[in-house]
C-alpha cells in the first residue's frame, strides 16, 4: 500500500504515525514545502525571541522519520493531484498513491493594500522560514508595524520585543484578539502588552504603503502615517485548498470531508487547517484552524487510510496562549444574544463563563488557569449544569463538581 | 498498565503524598530544600470536597489516559506517551503554553512555579515506584492494574 501525505505538520505527522502503527509494511511518503522537518508551528514566535533554540523547535525526535520508516521530501511543493491516475506532481517528480492525505494547512490572508507588492521588508508569520527571515532582517533600530492584533500578530510582537526600536500593532477591530475575546477580556490583554511599550492602533486598517524596494511608510485608513522598516502582515489565515479545488474535490471555505476525514474522492482524505469540520457548539461546518484539532483529524484520517473505521472526535474553538507572562485560556464561543454571561474579575484576573440552556458553551480565563480542562470537558461532554454538585459560577472548578459516582468512574477510567 | 488509583473514602487529606512527591522530584531529594528552595509543584494534589457538616478529600494526579488529550494538544511535542504508556512531559521542549491544561479533563496538570514548564505525575519512573503510594498512611492511593478486581 502506498500512502502519500501532502503537508508535514500536526495533521500530516500524526496521520503518518497512526498509519505506521496499523500498517508496518506500507510505503509512507510525506511531501513538505518547508525547509525543515515538522516543528511546533506556534513556537516560531519563541524562536524569534530566542526562548526556544532551533534544535528544540522540532515536533518529533531526530530519528522519528527513520524509525517510523517515513520518506520525507522537504522543499517539495505539491503542484497537482492527478485523481484519475492516482499521482501527485511535485518538484518535477511524480508520486504515486493508493491513499492520499491532503494536509496542506493554511495560507496567510493578504488584505487589499495599495502599492503592496512583494517588497523585501514585508513578511507574514506562519512558518519557520518567515520567522527566520524576520530574525535576520531586524536590528535594534527597526520600526516594526504589524497588521493584525489577533493571536499571530500579538505573538509576533512578543517575539520581537526588546530586539527592535518600536512595535506598532494595527487592527480593524475595536479590540485585540477580536475573534476570541470580548472587549473587557481583550482590554486586560491589551493593557498588559501596552505596559511593555508596544503601541496599538485600533479601529483602523492599513490603506497604503509607500517606498521603493522596501516599504518605508504605512498609511492608515484615517490618513495617518507611520515610519516602517519591517512590515508584518498577520490579519488571519485561509485554508490552503487550491490543490483540492483544481482536482475537482469538493470544497467550500475549506475542503469538505465526512466524519472519516474522507473527501468527495474516496481514496483522498484531508485533515487539519485546510478542512471544514463540524463545530460542536454551533453545529455548523467551520474551519477550525487549531493545533489539537489538526492532530485528532490527522490521527483519524490515518486510521481510516490504513483500513480502520474511525470517527473524528467533535471539535470547537479553543486556545491557550500567553503574552509576557499573562496567561489566556479560552474555549467555545464568546457570547450570543440569549447567552447568560458570568464575569468574575479581579485586577488582571478574569473568569468569564458563557452559559446557555443549562450548558457551558464558552469560557475565558486570564491568569486563572488551573483545572481549565474541566470547563473544556463540560463543553465537550455537553454536561447539564443543573446535574452538577455546585453552581460553577460560584466557585473555582474542580473534579468535585461531579457527583461521587461520576467522579469515581472518571478517576477509575471507566469512561475511556 | 498499572496506574495510581485514589480511594476517596480512605483519604484523610493529610497531604503527605504531595510532600513525598515534591521531594522525590527535587534535585536535592531533601524534604526541606525541596519545599523551601526548589519550589517544586507536586504531581499529585489533595482535592477537598466541602459538605455542610464536614470535608472529604481525594488525591488527584494524571490518569495516564489511553488516548491522552494533552499529548494531542501539545504544540511543541513535549508531552508524549512513552514506551510503557506513561504520559510524560519533556521539560526541555515545554514552553508552558498550557494547551495541556486547557484540555485535561481531570485538571491534573499544573504550571511550574518558574512558569517555564508544566508539572504532572510521571508515575515516579525515574525514582522506581510511586512515592505517594508508598507513603500514604491510610492506603488511600494504590498502584493497581487497570483490570484489577478492586476497581470493579
Amino acid at each position: 500500500m502506498k500512502y502519500l501525505i501532502i503537508g508535514d505538520s500536526a495533521a500530516g505527522v500524526n496521520a503518518a504515525q497512526t498509519i505506521r502503527s496499523k500498517d508496518k509494511e506500507g510505503l509512507i511518503t510525506i511531501l513538505s514545502n518547508e525547509s525543515i522537518a515538522a516543528y511546533g508551528r506556534p513556537l516560531i514566535s519563541y524562536y524569534l525571541s530566542g526562548k526556544v533554540l532551533p534544535e528544540n523547535i522540532f515536533y518529533r525526535n531526530k530519528n522519528f522519520y527513520k524509525k517510523e520508516k517515513i520518506n520525507l521530501f522537504l522543499n517539495t511543493q505539491a503542484q497537482e493531484i492527478d485523481v484519475k491516475n492516482k499521482k501527485v506532481n511535485a518538484a518535477q517528480k511524480e508520486f504515486e498513491y493508493d491513499k492520499l492525505l491532503i494536509a496542506s494547512g493554511s495560507l496567510p490572508l493578504i488584505p487589499q493594500i495599495k502599492n503592496l507588492k512583494e517588497q523585501k521588508n514585508v513578511f507574514t508569520f506562519l512558518t519557520f522560514d518567515e520567522s527566520r527571515k524576520i530574525k535576520e532582517s531586524i536590528n535594534p533600530d527597526s520600526k516594526v508595524v504589524i497588521a493584525g492584533a489577533g493571536l499571530i500578530g500579538l505573538k509576533a510582537a512578543e517575539g520581537l520585543y526588546g530586539k527592535v526600536a518600536k512595535i506598532t500593532v494595527i487592527d480593524l477591530a475595536d479590540r485585540v484578539m477580536a475573534s476570541v475575546l470580548d472587549k473587557s477580556a481583550a482590554d486586560i490583554i491589551q493593557n498588559h502588552i501596552e505596559k511593555k511599550g508596544i503601541e496599538f492602533i485600533l479601529n483602523k486598517s492599513v490603506a497604503e504603503v509607500e517606498g521603493g524596494e522596501k516599504v518605508e511608510k504605512i498609511i492608515l485608513s484615517d490618513a495617518k502615517t507611520l515610519d516602517c522598516d519591517i512590515f508584518i502582515i498577520a490579519v488571519g489565515v485561509r485554508p490552503n485548498i487550491s490543490l483540492a479545488k483544481n482536482a475537482q474535490i469538493r470544497t467550500s471555505k475549506g475542503i469538505i470531508v465526512n466524519e472519516y476525514m474522507q473527501t468527495s474522492e474516496s481514496d483522498i482524505y484531508a485533515a487539519g487547517d485546510c478542512v471544514e469540520s463540524l463545530d460542536l457548539i454551533s453545529n455548523e461546518s467551520k474551519v477550525l484552524a487549531l493545533w489539537p484539532n489538526a492532530v485528532s483529524q490527522g490521527e483519524t484520517a490515518g486510521a481510516n487510510m490504513a483500513g480502520e473505521k474511525k470517527l473524528v472526535p467533535s471539535s470547537f474553538a479553543m486556545n491557550a496562549i500567553s503574552f509576557f507572562g499573562m496567561q489566556l485560556i479560552s474555549a467555545g464561543i464568546i457570547g450570543g444574544s440569549d447567552a447568560d454571561i458570568y464575569v468574575d474579575k479581579n485586577g488582571d484576573k478574569l473568569r468569564r463563563l458563557n452559559i446557555a440552556n443549562d450548558n457551558l458553551i464558552g469560557f475565558v480565563l486570564i491568569n486563572d488557569n488551573q483545572r481549565a480542562g474541566i470547563y473544556t470537558a463540560l463543553i465537550n461532554d455537553r454536561v447539564k449544569l443543573s446535574e452538577l454538585e455546585y453552581d460553577i459560577k460560584l466557585k473555582d472548578i474542580g473534579l468535585n463538581v461531579y457527583t461521587k459516582e461520576k467522579r469515581r468512574d472518571k478517576i477509575f477510567g471507566k469512561e475511556e | 498498565m498499572k496506574r495510581i488509583y485514589a480511594f476517596e473514602d480512605k483519604c484523610l487529606g493529610c497531604g503527605l503524598c504531595e510532600v513525598y512527591c515534591r521531594t522525590a522530584h527535587s534535585k536535592s531529594k531533601d524534604i526541606i530544600k525541596a519545599h523551601k528552595e526548589e519550589n517544586i509543584v507536586s504531581g499529585i494534589s489533595i482535592e477537598e470536597i466541602m459538605s455542610p457538616k464536614s470535608a472529604f478529600y481525594f488525591a488527584l494526579q494524571c490518569r495516564h489516559c489511553k488516548d491522552p488529550k494533552c499529548v494531542k494538544a501539545c504544540i511543541s511535542g513535549a508531552m508524549y506517551k512513552d514506551e510503557n504508556d506513561i504520559v510524560r512531559n519533556n521539560k526541555d521542549k515545554c514552553v508552558a503554553c498550557l494547551s495541556c491544561v486547557l484540555v485535561c479533563p481531570f485538571g491534573a496538570i499544573k504550571k511550574n512555579t518558574d512558569g517555564k514548564a508544566v508539572s504532572k505525575c510521571d508515575l515516579c519512573v525515574e525514582v522506581g515506584s510511586p512515592v505517594c503510594v508508598e507513603n500514604c498512611p491510610n492506603e488511600a492511593i494504590k498502584l493497581l492494574d487497570e483490570d484489577s478486581e478492586i476497581l470493579k
